[in-house]
């Protein structure tokens, strides 16, 4: 040990900005994650500048696809322009939101040093909006082009493209932040935490959705849309609003564009306003809340019990007969209900999985009215049966990562040989509280279609390889739950299985819809079930031989 | 051990050139914390001079960390004042923060920086210019037995909790704070760390700091600090020097003085019960 400091003081020198600083080190945070306990390899930590070149070079590639619209009105090419930006912006800003506002380990950070909430909540903001903007940027790059290029657009579409991108931007943010403090404001801070996440997953999950459907609603198939600015009823979509502005300063520059125009205005000033002005004391007190340690009785303590009567009941006490199991039936089932961490990984992850088959069957169903009977097979029946197989593989290739991933060394300190009963409890959590559930909910929306009824028995291939699905992540012990740090789980590994398991779902839906034409339906169901029997039996067998490996 | 805390405070009182050394420091009256009908601090109040290092006890749950979080402007209380080195906790919260150090006992850090970036940024906060900072920083290192390159390779998510605590020490003494509040500061630290802190907190009391010290451990606040104060369940229990009180309660011991005070003989008695329950 040195001896103690003795030096003079540090004169104070107020030419340094605390916000400066802290608009900065909230961009750190943010491109490099708050945490990086879970790391094995230390070093110095990654580029910044390379990690967010790649995420831009992905938005501009999906961006490409903006290439599509060469030729189309520049309100048409706006709309879409503005839709995706916002469904990316949405999605990017409501599951950053709650972790870079409310971070409970940052109380005891900053909140004692001599920065007010507000300058913090506004140094969040700028970077929430930067980064959004960045995004948009990249996105909109080859949108730019396609306007610029456009008969109507020129040179004026991407100052004004440019502008209604940035008000997007802030409309997005405000808006997103504008719920948590009115969720705040209504629902009290002692509900904070429980309430954070619940929005963010609802608004991620919404996000999600609406990125599937809005496009559909708004487009014919082929890419001819189904309106413009003269249209009422788009004036009630927000990107409407945005691509108004690009119309009427770089387009039709039609009275109605100009009125678009100045409801995103509007709603832009009013949101900002609202989140950021009215609001923003409620922010302070958020903060605090998370800085207060006070013991609260858990609001979750009904659900506990339930979920334990459940399974010590029949039939899931039959099911879960092996105590090891039970415990991590138990185990899964709370941190999908209960951990914010899971929670916003697994649902807005699933929603494109569940929403996808509801839009084939939906479309199928439309499209088939007035076709002979039998013109489409049930082929988005027998797809759907095949393609939520995915949700048991999804699930569990999620939950085995969790922030409190170290506390699953209990598993390797208790007496269990290997990690088969914890993959089988998981397995089986997913299977009952997602799986059965989204076939069940999609059997009868399908059963209530008079022209589908009759084909649900499609569906039953999918269903029947379900083991096998829930199996595949399970294989040499990997689903193990909240195993592994949640740094870890942005994996090419996972693609690969779903893209696996993808086309064995069409290959499964095309011989059941050929053989349903066929006459030989029930012969298939009969053999699919002999082979997964014996597939399943084989896999079972080598994940029971599974053993721990060495966690260095 | 005592007498070097009294010899400690008898030097910061012989110097003259602090003339505020009889004020209050730190001034609480009456202040409390509710959580709706809980109350986790009620009606504390008490005055600490400069140059004192007192320590704070209580069981778990007693209310420390919360008025430790009041005083520190990170949480806001229910009723009641407080003034901390003159500036009302209320009124002026960012001069009260700007003339505190505080040392959590969460120990929490932004993982993900490198503990110079993460020094680096508390010292803007304070508008520490660069240069002096690093120089100061260099000065802590140096102290705590950290190497630089440490500071700048790894980020804090790979360093030991021990490395992590003298991070999180040093960012609390960076701006030279009057007032220094330590959560249990010494969870992590090694023995040799331990004795260098508990010298150098002793030192910094000499100089005219006010430490605020919260722990567990003690032999270690018996042996640091000119006086305790013990809380529970958010009230006042004792307050005084702690040889004092030893001798007026006769418990030999500042441990045994506060396990009579909060019931933790009874603890001992349950502990025995309990350990008889592994017999085969």
């Amino acid at each position: 040990m040195n001896p103690a400091p003795d030096a003079k003081p540090p004169v104070l020198n107020p030419a340094l900005s605390p916000e400066k600083t802290l608009r900065r080190l909230f961009l750190t945070l943010f491109l490099r994650g708050r945490s990086s306990r879970g790391l094995r390899k230390e070093g110095a930590p990654k580029s910044v500048g390379s990690k967010l070149a790649l995420t831009l070079v992905i938005y501009a590639a999906f961006g490409l696809i903006a290439l599509a619209f060469h030729g189309q009105p520049v309100f048409v090419l706006s709309v879409y322009l503005h839709s995706m930006t916002l469904v990316f912006l949405g999605m990017f800003v409501a599951s950053s939101a709650g972790e870079v506002l409310f971070n409970k380990e940052e109380a005891d950070i900053l909140m004692h040093r001599p920065v007010s909430a507000r300058a913090l909540l506004w140094a969040k903001i700028g970077v929430l909006v930067q980064v959004s903007l960045w995004l948009a940027g990249a996105f909109n790059l080859a949108g730019l082009l396609v306007g610029t290029f456009s008969a109507e657009g020129g040179w004026l579409f991407p100052v004004a493209h440019a502008l209604s991108t940035v008000l997007a931007a802030l409309f997005c943010t405000g808006s997103v932040v504008l719920v948590y403090q009115l969720c705040l404001r209504w629902f009290g801070r002692e509900r904070l935490d429980g309430l954070m996440t619940t929005m963010q997953v609802l608004v991620s999950v919404a996000v999600v959705i609406g990125g599937q459907v809005v496009p559909r609603l708004l487009f014919r198939p082929g890419g001819t849309p189904k309106f413009s600015s003269d249209s009422w009823w788009v004036g009630l979509l927000p990107p409407a609003w945005f691509a108004g502005f690009d119309d009427a300063i770089a387009g039709r520059r039609a009275g109605t564009s100009w009125l678009l125009a100045a409801a995103g205005l509007i709603a832009t000033a009013t949101v900002l306003w609202l989140a950021f002005g009215k609001l923003a004391r409620d922010y302070e007190t958020g903060l605090q809340a998370l800085g207060e340690t006070v013991s609260r009785r858990s609001p979750r303590g009904t659900r506990r019990r339930w979920l334990d009567v459940l399974v010590s009941v029949p039939p899931l006490s039959w099911w879960l007969r092996d105590s090891v199991s039970r415990g991590s039936f138990v185990l899964t089932t709370a941190y999908m209900l209960r951990d914010r961490d899971v929670k916003l990984r697994l649902y807005p992850g699933l929603a494109p999985m569940l929403v996808l088959p509801f839009v084939l069957l939906f479309q199928n169903h439309s499209q088939s009215a007035g076709a002979p009977a039998g013109a489409f097979g049930g082929f988005g029946l027998a797809f759907a049966g095949g393609y939520l197989g995915m949700i048991p593989l999804l699930a569990l290739s999620i939950v085995k990562f969790s922030q409190q991933w170290q506390a699953a060394d209990i598993f390797r300190i208790a007496p269990i040989a290997g990690p088969a009963a914890l993959c089988h409890g998981a397995r089986r959590a997913v299977l009952l509280f997602l799986a059965v559930p989204a076939w069940i909910i999609f059997g009868l929306v399908a059963w209530s279609m008079p022209g589908e009824r009759s084909y649900l028995p499609l569906m039953l291939p999918g269903i029947i390889a379900l083991p096998i699905y829930a199996m595949v992540p399970c294989l040499g012990g990997n689903a193990v739950p909240l195993s592994m740090p949640s740094e870890e789980a942005k994996s090419a590994g996972r693609g690969i299985a779903m893209i696996g398991v993808m086309l064995v779902s069409v290959v499964i839906s095309g011989l059941a819809t050929w053989a349903w034409s066929g006459g030989w339906f029930w012969w298939l169901v009969l053999a699919e079930t002999i082979l997964v029997a014996g597939l399943y039996v084989g896999m079972r067998a080598s994940l029971t031989s599974a053993r721990w490996d060495s966690v260095d | 051990m005592l007498g070097n805390a009294s010899a400690s405070r008898e030097a910061a009182r012989a110097n003259p050139d602090r003339a505020n050394e009889t004020k209050p420091m730190i001034s609480l009256q009456q202040l409390t914390k509710r959580y709706g009908a809980q109350t986790a601090v009620d009606s504390l109040t008490f005055e600490i001079p400069a140059g004192q290092i007192v320590g704070f006890l209580g069981p778990n749950g007693a209310g420390k960390s919360t008025t430790l979080k009041m005083l520190t402007g990170m949480v806001t209380p229910s009723a009641g004042t407080a003034t901390v080195c003159g500036f009302d906790l209320l009124q002026e919260p960012l001069e009260v923060k700007r003339h505190v150090g505080f040392v959590p006992d969460s120990g929490a850090v932004f993982e993900s920086l490198t503990g110079l970036e993460y020094l680096e940024m508390v010292a803007a906060l304070y508008a520490i210019p660069r240069d002096s900072a690093l120089l100061r920083i260099r000065q802590f290192i140096s102290f705590f037995d950290l190497s630089f390159e440490t500071l700048t390779d790894k980020l804090l998510g790979a360093y030991s909790k021990g490395m992590r605590r003298k991070v999180v020490i040093t960012a609390a003494l960076l701006h030279n704070p009057p007032v220094v509040f330590f959560d249990e500061p010494l969870d992590g630290l090694d023995a040799n760390a331990a004795v260098g802190f508990k010298a150098l907190i002793q030192t910094l009391a000499r100089e005219g700091k006010t430490i605020v010290y919260s722990s567990h451990i003690l032999d270690v606040v018996e042996r640091v600090c000119d006086r305790v104060i013990i809380i529970d369940k958010g009230r006042l229990l004792l307050d005084g020097r702690p040889d004092e009180l030893v001798a007026t309660h006769q418990s030999g011991t500042l441990e045994k003085l506060f396990t009579q005070l909060t019931g933790g003989a009874e603890m001992e008695r349950r502990a025995e019960d309990f350990a008889k329950t592994f017999r085969p």
